[in-house]
């Protein structure tokens, strides 16, 4: 999901640590590259994530869209995932299955044990995911340095969490989403958040106290 | 920090928090004012989702439609459900937005900005629509966050039981 598109998901966060160091400011790019997307079409692997520059998910190096725009950072995280179909999966192992059947027919056994059918279902899926393009994901992240807040074009919890994870891994900051809570506390202050961890909610329907 | 606990707040003042501005909106033509006296106007317009109960027992009720008067989720409203998902529309003169905002965690989904023209001008700064575009996401974030302060300040005031009886009022009408 991109900012640009003409509509946007969004998840807000506020960094938690007050004081940042100055000197992180000049290491930004840096810490981007160090956790940049890693292009995983030519293996096997499941799964790959990391940063790549906003403009282009082809460019993990920030070479053609550096991160700063105005009192701004602006980045996206990709995400590629490689998936083999069930049904497709099914298929090939029912064959890999009978294949191995005729083989140990041969050979005078007369079943396949636990671990073997375990094996040939794992040989199978790397097998397939060899043949299968991982299919890319790009969610925009947006970093306004004065006001310390950060926002990401999803809202899917399981990416958000991915998200949170590389963010503090990459800055050594963390977040606090702005949920209600959080932004009640925010509004209040701290004086107040007995209050607000006590909150009971208020019966509006009719007949209600 | 209990963190489960914050989670059970936030679904709570979230569900409270939206089925207040539906009243709030319906009962002052939708207008509102941020600290630095900006006003600017929020309705629930198209779709809202209501949901009541616990555990096994919850029970949402979804209304949409482009014109849609949205009965259902008012009928929700009287027998005890609370809106966990409402669909807004932000006016500030001639500019408007839509959002569809979730209860419990304040996402927000649908983000419609007034248009950003994806055309450069000859020596435009490339990142000029970039900025436009996180400026009218600010814009439209500043003036739900500012409808929020508002609600905090009369929720944890010691107007609230008076605000509670005029919204009472207007799930009656």
């Amino acid at each position: 999901m991109g900012f640009m598109s003409a509509s946007v998901a969004l998840t807000r966060y506020r960094i938690v640590e007050e004081d940042i160091p100055s000197s992180l400011w000049a290491e930004v790019g840096e810490r981007l590259k160090r956790n940049a997307f890693r292009d995983i079409d030519a293996s096997v692997e499941e799964r790959s994530f990391g940063w790549v520059s906003f403009a282009n998910m082809l460019d993990p190096d920030f070479a053609l869209c550096p991160p700063e725009k105005g009192g701004y950072l602006a980045f996206t995280l990709r995400l590629d995932t490689r998936r083999v179909s069930p049904a497709v999966m099914k298929k090939h192992v029912a064959i890999a299955m009978n294949e191995a059947m005729r083989t140990m027919r041969e050979q005078g056994r007369k079943f396949l044990t636990k671990e073997q059918k375990a094996e040939i279902r794992e040989q199978v899926e790397l097998r397939l995911r060899a043949r299968t393009l991982p299919v890319p994901a790009c969610f925009d992240v947006v970093w306004d340095t004065h006001r310390q807040t950060v926002c990401i074009a999803s809202v899917q919890p399981k990416l958000t969490e991915l998200f949170e994870e590389l963010f503090t891994h990459t800055f050594g900051l963390h977040l606090e989403p702005l949920t209600p809570y959080f932004l009640a506390l925010q509004h209040l202050g701290p004086g107040r958040q007995s209050e607000v961890d006590n909150f009971e909610p208020t019966i509006f329907a009719m007949g209600g106290q | 920090m209990d963190l489960e606990r914050a989670q059970t707040v936030s679904l709570a003042l979230g569900q409270e928090f939206l089925t207040w501005l539906w009243f709030a909106s319906e009962t002052s033509h939708g207008l509102f004012t941020a600290r630095d006296g900006e006003v600017f106007s929020v309705t629930v317009e198209q779709k809202v989702s209501v949901q009541g109960g616990e555990g096994e027992a919850r029970e949402t009720a979804v209304c949409s439609g482009p014109m849609a008067e949205l009965r259902e989720a008012r009928m929700g409203l009287v027998t005890g459900k609370k809106v966990n998902k409402a669909k807004l529309r932000v006016e500030k003169d001639e500019v408007s937005w839509q959002v569809l905002v979730d209860a419990a965690s304040f996402t927000l989904q649908g983000l419609k900005t007034p248009k950003v023209s994806m055309t450069l001008e000859e020596g435009e700064d490339p990142d000029a629509r970039i900025l436009e575009k996180i400026y009218l996401m600010e814009k439209c974030t500043g003036y739900v966050d500012s409808v929020f302060a508002r609600f905090l300040e009369i929720r944890f005031g010691a107007d609230w039981p008076e605000e509670t009886q005029r919204l009472r009022q207007w799930l009656r009408r």
